[in-house]
This record gives C-alpha cells, structure tokens and sequence, in this order.
C-alpha cells in the first residue's frame, strides 16, 4: 500500500526529514512515533499529498505522491487532529457535505453516525459539540466514502478514558474491514495496543522499525517484583523472569507462604522508545 | 469541475449564514442605486446652489471605474472572509485532501468568484453607470475590475491569519484601488509613480478614453496575482 524509499524533505536549506525507507502493507496499522518536531507529521503530510517538494520517492496505492491527482484522495481518508468541520453547520449537513465531493458512493451517513454514537446529535450544530464528539466525528467524516487507507493524527489525544476506547474501538473495527491505517501518535500505550508495526522517528530519522512487541521482546526481559515482610518492615526485591526458579530466596518465601506480593512487569514501549532513543515523548 | 462547483455553493451558503457578507454582496446593487440617481441628484443641487457649471459631474467616469471595480471587490471580500473562517476552522486544510485539492480549493474561493463578479459587473455598470461605454469598455472595466477583486481577496488572506485580522486587513486592502483617482487630479508626470497599480491605468483609460491603457491594467493584475498566490500558498503549506 505504501513504499517509502531514501525519502527527504527540509522546509530551509537544514534537512528535516533524510533517507527514510519503509514500507506498509495493505490491511496492517502502522505507527508512527516520536516526540513533537521530530518529523511524523511532516511525514505524514509527504503521504497525504500536501507538501511535494521532497527527494527520493513516496508511493501510496501506486501512486507517486507529488504526481498525485483527484483519484489519488477518492482512496485516502485523513483524519487530523484538530476538528476540521464547519461549525454552523451540523453533524448530517458537514458529512453530506464533504461525501458530495468525492466520486464513490458514500457509505451510510446513519450507519457511521451510529457506529461513533451520535444519531441523536447529528442535526446538532457542530459548536454545540464536546471534544470527544468532535473527533469521533472527525474520525467517520474520514471513512465517508469507504477508502482503502486512513491516515489518522493522534486520533485519541486529549479525549477522557471512554472517549478514548470508542475511538480505538472504532479504529479496530476498520481495520477488521481490510483498511490500511497510518497512525501517528506519541502515545505509546495506544501504538502497543493498535498498532501492527510501529517506527520510532527522531531528528527526522526513523531509528527503529518492528512490531511493539517484537522491539519490547528484543530490547528487554520482563523482571518479576515481589516482597515479603521481616521483623524491621517490608522488603521488595527483583529477579529477571527467566531465572526465577534459581532465585533461593523466591522459593523460600513461597515455600513459607510469606509472600506479601508478587508480580511481573514487563518493559513499555515507552522504556524501550527511550532505550533506543535516548529521548522521551514529551 | 464537479468538486468545485459544490465547494463554491457551499461558500455561497456561508454567506447566506452570515448577514454582514450577505449585506457586502448586495452593497453594489444599493450603490449603484445611490450613484445612479443621488450623484446627479446632488451634482444639479450643488451646481445650482453654488451658481457654477460642474462639480462633480467631470468625474462621473471615474466613478463609474469605482463602480466597476466595486462589485468584484465587495464579492472577493466576502469569499476570502469564507476562506478565513475556513481557515479558522481547519476546514480548508481538510478541503485540500479531498478530490477537491488545492486548485480545486482555489478555483472554488477566487476563480469562480472572480468569474461570477465578472459577470455581475456586466449587468449592473450597464445599469448605473453614470457616463456611456463602448462594448469593448464595458467588457474591459468589467474584466479588469474582477482581477481587483481577486487582488484584494488574496491580499486579505495573504497578510491576514483569522477572519478578525481579516477585517482590519479589507479596508487596508481596498487602498490600491484608489490608484484610478490619481489621473483625473494629477496632470503633471508625478503620476506615474503609481504605475505598479493595476487601477491606475484603469483611471488613465477612463480619463484619456485610451482603452490601450488597459493592456498595463491586465499585466500588472496578472503579476500581482502570482506574486500573492505565491506568498498565500507558501503561508498555507507552512501553516496547515
């Protein structure tokens, strides 16, 4: 679906973006991941068609995407970050608007309205809207007319806990129909949960490229924590999971049921993202 | 074609939403209502007050000229406030994703708008023009008067960021076409240190009846609109 090779882009004469290669499958979610600045949304903006001045080459759908043309959009959905409706107007007159544009038959607005909960608001004005209803409707404005990818912007940012399952929800569920879905985010705790294959980008650069779990698994082991109590208070203590069975001291509190707890915990993301970059998302 | 045609409907229903860019629509038909029959009005009061010839009568070319450029002019206002709230509502970086795209966008915003106030121009300086036209004059002024009006729609986005700063931006914008008063009060040569405004040689082709004077008129538009469509596609890249 998309095949990135020796991509380059710079707004001045410093290179912001250099020698990105990679490529994403049909039906696969793929992140991209990094903190502020470092070169997902220019990224992604080179995949969506809106900046053309870049080096090397960016294929999406068989297309090269500074040649793009109207076709091009009829199979690309783009979901930013921002709400991008008009505000006076509501729910079903935004969404008959911009499926008007486009050439393919629409899928079901009463459909798509359900699917994100909001049939009963949809002849209310978008103003009147919360965050949350925003960008669920943001998110279904994109799958109007049924494209085969989706490139979507921190679609969970700043929404509360509900808001931001039926989004990922949401997001799953196109997936189960066969979509691609370009993801940027730096939220890692949803890249773990949705993404197939994740890249690590900073300074322009992609600096890792793999499956979550396959960069947890490789970059560190899961250490099991537990403690127990003496006669001066409660002591904790580590012991990598692999070699549980030859920690003495283990067995012992078992073998004396005076575990006070016990559990393991594995490496985030997060902790591998800042392994391999030496940086944080923030 | 499609994909445009909807978007400068769905500009025109902005406006219909918006009473103050309705009013700004309909202000030259209520113009040239004033400019049709008070100007006269007012120069045969005047005139017979003051006991003299003519006052405002030797400059009823030049306010046909405004006439023509004011129609195109008060419509661009109104489709580049459209694009400003669009801007302000991210709709227009959403718009340019679409089959629409940036041309289409264009198209839809300064194109069609130019075309239609091109079009509108037509059938009201015919029917308050103040001084008798050729054909040729009337499709001149009309054809130049449009390309104000897409000068002052980029000028309001290009230096303007939201619809707010967009409303100080228009009365600065509309400067440049005072250029065509400057033949009418200045003979000496100073006047051509406004050479580089396309609504001088608009005024100099009223004043002096030379419809050659036009040609300047249509290449000075033409640069103005590049160097401006440059400057407000670089500020969209750079900002969207």
């Amino acid at each position: 679906m998309i095949q990135v090779s020796n991509l380059s882009f710079s707004y001045t004469r410093q290179p912001f973006i250099s020698g990105m290669n990679f490529s994403v499958s049909a039906g696969e979610i793929f992140g991209f991941l990094g903190p502020s600045g470092a070169g997902k949304s220019t990224l992604q903006k080179i995949l969506i068609g809106m900046l053309g001045t870049y080096q090397g080459s960016a294929v999406v759908n068989g297309i090269e995407c500074k040649k793009r043309t109207k076709a091009f959009y009829e199979e690309i959905g783009v979901d930013f970050e921002f709400s991008t409706m008009y505000e006076k107007l509501t729910a079903r007159e935004n969404l008959r608007f911009f499926a008007s544009l486009y050439e393919k038959k629409p899928r079901p607005m009463e459909t798509l309205l359900r699917m994100a909960g909001l049939e009963q608001d949809g002849d209310k004005r978008v103003a009147q809207y919360s965050k949350g209803m925003k960008s669920r409707l943001n998110f279904i404005k994109a799958l109007l007319h049924d494209p085969l990818l989706l490139c979507l912007d921190e679609p969970t940012s700043g929404l509360d806990p509900t808001n931001s399952r039926m989004m990922k929800d949401m997001i799953l569920a196109e997936k189960s129909r066969g979509k691609t879905i370009l993801l940027t985010t730096h939220n890692m705790q949803d890249a773990a949960e949705l993404c197939d294959r994740v890249a690590f980008i900073v300074g322009g650069k992609i600096c890792a490229l793999d499956s979550p779990h396959n960069l947890i698994m490789a970059k560190g082991a899961a250490t099991v924590t537990y403690t127990w109590v003496e006669e001066d208070g409660e002591h904790s203590a580590d012991c990598p999971l692999g070699r549980l069975s030859s920690d003495g001291r283990l067995k012992g509190l078992i073998a004396g049921n005076r575990l006070q707890s016990i559990h393991s915990s594995e490496p985030t993301l997060n902790d591998i993202f800042m392994e391999i970059t030496g940086r944080t998302l923030l | 074609m499609r994909a445009v045609r909807l978007s400068f409907l769905q500009m025109l229903a902005c406006l219909g939403r918006d009473r103050m860019l309705a009013v700004a629509c309909a202000a030259p038909v209520l113009a040239g209502g004033l400019f049709r029959f008070g100007i006269p009005f007012l120069e045969a009061e005047l005139t017979e007050w003051l006991s003299v010839p003519a006052i405002i009568a030797p400059y009823y070319r030049l306010i046909d000229v405004f006439f023509g450029m004011l129609s195109p002019a008060m419509f661009c206002f109104a489709s580049a406030m459209v694009s400003l709230e669009e801007a302000d509502e991210r709709t227009a970086a959403y718009l340019f994703v679409t089959p629409l795209g940036r041309r289409g966008y264009l198209a839809a915003r300064l194109g069609v708008p130019g075309a239609a106030a091109f079009l509108v121009t037509l059938v009201l300086l015919p029917a308050f023009r103040l001084t008798a036209f050729s054909a040729a004059a009337l499709l001149l002024l009309a054809a130049a008067g449009a390309l104000q009006g897409v000068i002052v729609a980029l000028l309001i986005l290009t230096v303007s960021s939201n619809k707010l700063e967009g409303m100080a931006v228009a009365k600065l914008s509309m400067l440049p076409v005072f250029g065509a008063a400057v033949p009418f009060f200045i003979e000496e040569d100073v006047q051509y240190v406004l050479f580089w405004l396309p609504s001088y040689w608009m005024g100099r082709a009223a004043w002096g009846d030379e419809l050659l004077s036009m040609v300047p008129a249509f290449a000075l538009s033409g640069v103005w609109i590049w160097v401006l469509l440059r400057m407000y596609l670089r500020k969209k890249i750079n900002g969207s």
